[in-house]
């Protein structure tokens, strides 16, 4: 069986078990997986497992997975640890995937003979087990998810991560930003399914084109290694670490080994396999919303930035930002410069790179002058990307009104963008003060710019960071 | 035969090879080491088809880290190797070392030295480093890592990756090296077919610990191989 095949019913299943939730009124765990996902629309079947009650959440329920009378594609466990090694014995046979929730595993020291048993009654059962001490599965397509407020949506970013907290942040900030998933799976301590798996079937996934993955400790650190090196960049992928630290081996006998830190040898695997390191959760979800708007470049990696706005500091930080991961932000060739000095631009603007051009140079024929200055960048400048930057505040508490300059911008990006096709990366940067006015604005814009093609960014240095990602990769497969 | 001298150092109870073996491990994988000769204690070092000028090193368990205790000595001629071989002697017993043995080698060309070295990681398994600066690599910290099996591009963006890459390319005058030799060394340690997938579960850590690396050649000079733990 192919790779995609063997996995897919962790999010497209057919058949749930949901062993755990409450038949008496309470809302455990189980009951909100019941919940969200039929909120979410799951169509197939989802049978609770209950030792007496005949049904649960209005679902008849089975006292068993024997009693469920199919293969259940997926069972969502969330019982107390002590129940699990018994549960998964009995689904010898009856059960492909089990995602067990319950902690007091390996994840602590008097668990960890426990999660052995779990394990090797899996193996024995010849059933697979996602976790333990994990949250579950969110796939919009598979509609099932484990938290509320999750976008139906589908898209195409496929994450694993092995903390489920930190999938919430994923799935929920992401969302926010304009990402929509593919899938999100929490792994936990991952004991037996673990990321190199996963990756490959998010490989050979057709609906998912950028993969993030969210790891602490990958066990099976040589398949992942394998995986991603077989699959050469085939895809995208994006991974923020946590608990790596910069020491070497403590009781290294060598240089080397003093000197061979987690740190170090990820650093190296990203060089080998193109994965794209970030070190925060923004960064993390920048360079996934860039990798999922824009269209990578295999012929031309992006180096050279022109960065477009209003705010002499902010493009001067902004300069500083790219040039310190590796972008360039240098003056554009002269026939682009002397084409835009005929633009009879207003004094204080500057043309070079950064293009600095002050709020009333961005208010001349109420907006439609940057399609100008954006078709003469294109044309003349032949950047590999453009940041367009927009200080919100500065339009929306203006006294001049009556005209949506802010609209006319994005339009004007819009359309200089379609007219240049494939010649550079677009990426939008709405900068607010935080009031509701800015905010809700952002969010308006965000919306519908990202479904454009056309990331949008808080800062210029999230810009930076999520087109350093994007060149990091280019560069990989440029080879 | 290389499972021999692991074998062999298990038996002794040793936790690394010493470096007349650890040098035939590596020449096994086509690495450069010097020629030489190990001489064996009261034996008069015997330096027929050798080229001076020499190295004399001390061979001893006991002393892991031998240029800290005086267990090197370089730039010799045939006729003060005799006395250098003696005074190791001299050396050991006055610390309370065990003398093995005196290594005595030609020395390698003038050059830049580095560091090439692995780990086997729990994770990721056998782990290859190239750093810069020799016995300082801690000092500097200028180090590139990979995960083996590396290619031939990994081998070259290894030697690019290094902040003192320039020092290897002629900077300020100096003759640029055979960065062609340094690639050669790191796919013989780190390659499909190289010493650290090929001895895996035999050593733990290895250190090559200088490669002096000139226009003409890249010779592991001093050599460290830690054994897994059984």
């Amino acid at each position: 069986m192919d790779c995609y095949t063997t996995y897919q019913p962790i999010f497209r299943p057919r058949v749930v078990a949901v062993v755990g939730a409450s038949a008496s009124g309470g809302v455990t765990p189980g009951n909100e997986f019941i919940r969200h996902s039929r909120a979410f629309g799951y169509d197939g079947r989802m049978v609770p497992i209950h030792p007496s009650a005949p049904s649960v959440e209005g679902l008849p329920a089975a006292k068993s997975f024997a009693e469920v009378g199919e293969m259940v594609d997926f069972a969502y466990i969330a019982v107390g640890a002590q129940h699990v090694p018994g549960l998964i014995a009995a689904a010898a046979g009856k059960v492909r995937y089990a995602q067990v929730m319950s902690s007091g595993f390996g994840e602590v020291a008097e668990g960890r003979a426990l999660e052995q048993q779990v394990v090797e009654a899996a193996r024995t059962a010849g059933v697979r087990i996602i976790g333990p001490n994990c949250l579950g599965v969110y796939s919009p397509r598979g509609r099932l998810s484990f938290i509320g407020g999750a976008s139906p949506e589908p898209g195409s970013v496929g994450v694993i991560t092995q903390s489920g907290g930190l999938g919430v942040d994923i799935i929920l900030r992401g969302q926010s930003r304009g990402l929509r998933y593919s899938g999100l799976v929490t792994l936990g301590n991952s004991a037996d399914v673990g990321p190199a798996e996963l990756v490959e079937y998010f490989l050979a996934d057709p609906d998912t084109k950028v993969i993030g993955l969210y790891a602490e400790d990958i066990k099976d650190g040589r398949a992942f290694f394998r995986a991603l090196r077989t699959a050469r960049g085939a895809k995208p992928v994006v991974v923020l670490l946590g608990g790596q630290t910069s020491q070497g081996r403590s009781a290294a006998a060598s240089h080397t080994g003093s000197l061979a830190s987690g740190a170090e040898i990820w650093r190296g695997l990203a060089r080998q396999t193109g994965i794209a390191l970030t070190r925060t959760l923004d960064e993390f979800l920048d360079v996934l919303l860039a990798f999922q708007a824009l269209a990578p470049r295999r012929d031309r990696p992006t180096r050279r930035c022109v960065l477009f706005g209003n705010g002499g500091g902010t493009s001067v930080l902004a300069a500083d930002a790219f040039g310190s991961r590796g972008l360039d932000v240098t003056p554009m060739p002269r026939p682009a410069i002397d084409a835009l000095g005929k633009l009879a631009l207003l004094p204080g603007t500057s043309v070079v790179n950064p293009i600095d051009a002050p709020a009333y140079t961005l208010r001349q024929e109420e907006g439609r002058i940057a399609e100008r200055i954006l078709d003469i960048v294109l044309q003349e400048g032949k950047p590999d990307a453009v940041v367009m930057h927009i200080n919100l505040p500065v339009f929306i508490a203006s006294t001049i009104q009556g005209v949506d300059v802010v609209q006319n911008l994005v339009d004007a990006a819009l359309r200089a963008r379609a007219r240049h096709p494939g010649q550079a990366h677009f990426a939008l940067v709405l900068r607010s003060d935080g009031a509701e006015p800015s905010e809700r604005r952002r969010r308006e814009l965000r919306d519908k710019v990202v479904r454009q093609g056309i990331p949008v960014y808080d800062e210029m240095a999230n810009a930076a960071d999520a087109l350093a990602g994007v060149a990091f990769y280019e560069r990989y497969v440029a080879g | 035969m290389l499972s021999q001298i692991f074998a062999q150092a298990r038996a002794a109870g040793r936790s690394a090879l010493d470096e007349p073996a650890a040098k035939r491990v590596l020449a096994a994988y086509g690495i450069a080491i010097p020629r030489g000769t190990t001489v064996a204690p009261g034996v008069r070092p015997a330096l027929e088809g050798l080229a001076a000028p020499f190295a004399v090193k001390l061979i001893s368990q006991d002393a892991s880290h031998k240029s800290d205790v005086g267990g090197v000595r370089l730039g010799l001629d045939a006729a003060a190797v005799a006395q250098a071989v003696r005074e190791m002697e001299a050396l050991a017993s006055g610390r309370n070392l065990r003398f093995e043995g005196a290594l005595v080698e030609e020395m390698a060309p003038a050059g830049v030295e580095l560091v090439i070295g692995g780990v086997i990681d729990a994770r990721f398994g056998p782990v290859l480093m190239l750093g810069l600066g020799g016995v300082f690599v801690e000092i500097f910290g200028d180090t590139a890592f990979r995960v083996c099996p590396i290619e031939r591009r990994d081998a070259q963006e290894m030697i690019d990756e290094l902040r003192g890459a320039p020092l290897l390319r002629g900077a300020r005058g100096r003759k640029p090296v055979d960065e062609a030799r340094i690639a050669e060394a790191l796919l013989a340690v780190g390659g499909a077919g190289g010493l650290l997938v090929g001895l895996e579960h035999e050593l733990a850590e290895l250190d090559i610990n200088p490669l002096i690396v000139s226009g003409q050649a890249a010779v592991a000079c001093d050599a460290r191989i830690v054994l897994s733990k059984r």
